[in-house]
């Protein structure tokens, strides 16, 4: 990323044409910004409507402010559970699975064992089969073998390790001089001094964008979890929320109060973290 | 364990013998090692649990009829699966609908990408917030943006049909049409997906070195041959990573066609993973499941070394 090109040509460029051209780029972006957000501030309002209004007006605000729809979704359907479900398993994920990447990244960066490269081209390679492919055997272990059919366990033990995400960290770590770690080493310190106090701190950025990933993914995850649990109780939010299809075939407004609990979350979490999530996705696009 | 060595052995095999346990003693004393054992261990179990027994557990659930309650028992019908899923009613319609869904995601998310990539990367300011914000789509659950685009299109009530007949256009049956349903839906999928593309085309239009575009003004190029010969050229790599991505992830398409129609109205978006999901956990026919999926396996292989055999550029930079 060091090569930006913050202002490729300007001096070759009369003032009033980078001006003007400048304009209509950003009235262009200015309209592409507008087209990706502007369903989500409708759907936003929408869950403050009545059904009547919703149906009937064409109006962005509401005429009459209504908090019944957030009343009503949360005393028909376990929203709070769903919410804690999620939030279990997305959490319990991520940091178990933001931890093994870190340190299997190190390893295979700065470690030398027989084997090593092939093993990571298969952990790699593992990435190439469709999900269809393991879903059947994986719901047979995780039902047979472990018990953990309709348990939230089922989906957090599958996500403890990621191919993505000790790739991502490997790349990292080549770049941590091996002197660095050398030097520690001569000065006593042990392996796992070296990995918490050394390695550790000086990878927080790509980690902070890998767990951001993590994260949304699992939070937004529907095929998986759709498998493993069966028992309302036992749901993540999005099966809860596709369930209200079924639930209020055409309620709109409910739909709209569902989904604006869902994506609250993820609007808090984007919001402080969309900078190192948008770096984290556009340097897996240089690296490849 | 020397001393084991030594008896009932030639002495070169003793020998050899002792040059390894010496090795492994020194490897042994190594904090490295034990370090790295301490890792790896669970990194090897979690694997094999988790990835690879079951994709080689899939080679041969596909090859027998699963028996659920005895597995161990299951009767062995070699090719009977594949042959089974080739004859089910949807089977060739799933294909069809998935192709076409691919396709059209090409169509709707590249040169749509692509432009917006460029002029991202020619703005001078703003240029961060303009990507975070066209970038919330991709961060949303998709199920929520399903329901919320079949409120927004609803034929009767939506709001896209009041504003099309404000506009004295005529109204759209979208979703509840067989002949709209999956454009419409890919479109919606494009909707959701374009900013992760957007953002890695932006960052490989900034890595292309800024001298070639001023010599290149030096030469009185304009912006349309700067694209044509300077950026999309230099911009081979990333375009054949999203190619890949696009394909693969548009070929396994599930969670948006099953929230947003449920594969209908009758099967017009019905795809080629829906028909695997419900072989599998509403048929409960492991077997043929497994079977189906390990033939969209060699398709989507098949693509992937295609399109990187076809545009992968030769030279790098």
């Amino acid at each position: 990323m060091a090569a930006i090109r913050k202002s490729g040509h300007a001096q070759r460029w009369p003032a009033a044409r980078i001006l003007i051209s400048q304009g209509i780029l950003h009235a262009l972006l200015l309209g592409m910004s507008v087209m990706a957000i502007f369903p989500f501030v409708w759907m936003t309002f929408a869950s403050f409507k009545p059904f009547k209004e919703l149906v009937e007006s064409k109006d962005l605000l509401p005429h009459t402010w209504t908090l019944q729809n957030f009343e009503e979704i949360l005393n028909r359907v376990n929203f709070v559970a769903a919410f804690r479900n999620s939030l279990v398993a997305a959490i319990s994920v991520t940091v178990v699975s933001v931890f093994t990447s870190a340190v299997m990244g190190y390893i295979f960066s700065k470690y030398r064992f027989p084997g090593k490269e092939l093993l990571f081209t298969i952990i790699l390679s593992t990435m190439m089969v469709p999900f269809a492919v393991v879903m059947v055997p994986l719901y047979v272990t995780i039902a047979r073998d472990f018990k953990l059919a309709d348990e939230l366990g089922g989906i957090i033990v599958t996500g403890f390790f990621t191919a993505f995400g000790i790739f991502l960290m490997r790349q990292f770590m080549e770049s941590i001089p091996f002197e660095l770690i050398d030097a520690a080493r001569i000065d006593g310190a042990s392996e796992w001094r070296i990995f918490f106090m050394l390695v550790l701190p000086m990878s927080l950025s790509p980690m902070s964008a890998l767990a951001v990933f993590v994260f949304l993914s699992n939070w937004d995850s529907y095929l998986w979890p759709l498998i493993v649990l069966n028992s309302l109780d036992k749901q993540t939010l999005p099966l809860v929320l596709a369930g209200l299809r079924n639930l209020w075939w055409t309620r709109y407004e409910m739909w709209a109060a569902g989904s604006i609990l869902t994506v609250v979350p993820i609007m808090i979490i984007y919001s402080f973290a969309s900078r190192y999530f948008i770096r984290g996705i556009a340097m897996t696009g240089l690296k490849a | 364990m020397t001393s084991m060595a030594g008896k009932g052995q030639t002495a070169e095999e003793a020998v050899g013998f002792q040059r390894v346990w010496l090795m492994l003693r020194k490897a042994l004393r190594k904090p490295q090692f034990w370090f790295g054992v301490t890792m790896i261990t669970p990194l090897l179990a979690w694997y094999w649990i988790f990835s690879f027994r079951p994709i080689i557990g899939a080679f041969r659930m596909s090859t027998v009829t699963y028996k659920i309650m005895e597995p161990a028992n299951s009767p062995f019908v070699g090719i009977g699966n594949f042959l089974k899923i080739a004859q089910h009613p949807l089977f060739l319609v799933s294909i069809k609908n998935t192709l076409l869904w691919a396709a059209l995601s090409f169509v709707f998310n590249l040169p749509l990408a692509m432009l917006i990539a460029v002029f991202l990367s020619k703005v001078r300011r703003g240029r961060n917030i303009y990507q975070a914000l066209i970038f919330i789509p991709v961060v949303v659950s998709l199920v929520a943006v399903s329901l919320l685009f079949r409120m927004l299109m609803d034929p009767e009530v939506g709001q896209l049909n009041k504003l099309l007949s404000s506009v004295g256009l005529p109204e759209l049956q979208w979703l509840s049409s067989s002949a709209t349903a999956l454009p419409t839906a890919v479109i919606i999928a494009a909707w959701k997906g374009i900013g992760f593309f957007v953002v890695i085309l932006t960052a490989g239009i900034l890595n292309i070195p800024a001298e070639l575009y001023d010599a290149a003004l030096v030469d009185g190029t304009n912006a349309w041959q700067q694209f044509w010969r300077i950026t999309l050229p230099l911009l081979g790599h990333t375009v054949v990573l999203i190619t890949v991505l696009l394909a693969i992830g548009s070929l396994q398409e599930f969670t948006l066609p099953t929230v947003l129609t449920q594969g209908g109205p009758g099967s017009a978006t019905y795809l080629y993973n829906m028909l695997i999901y419900e072989e599998a956990f509403v048929d409960t026919r492991f077997g043929t499941a497994t079977a189906a999926s390990l033939l969209q396996f060699v398709f989507i292989l098949t693509i992937s070394i295609l399109q990187i055999k076809l545009i992968r550029p030769t030279w790098s930079y």
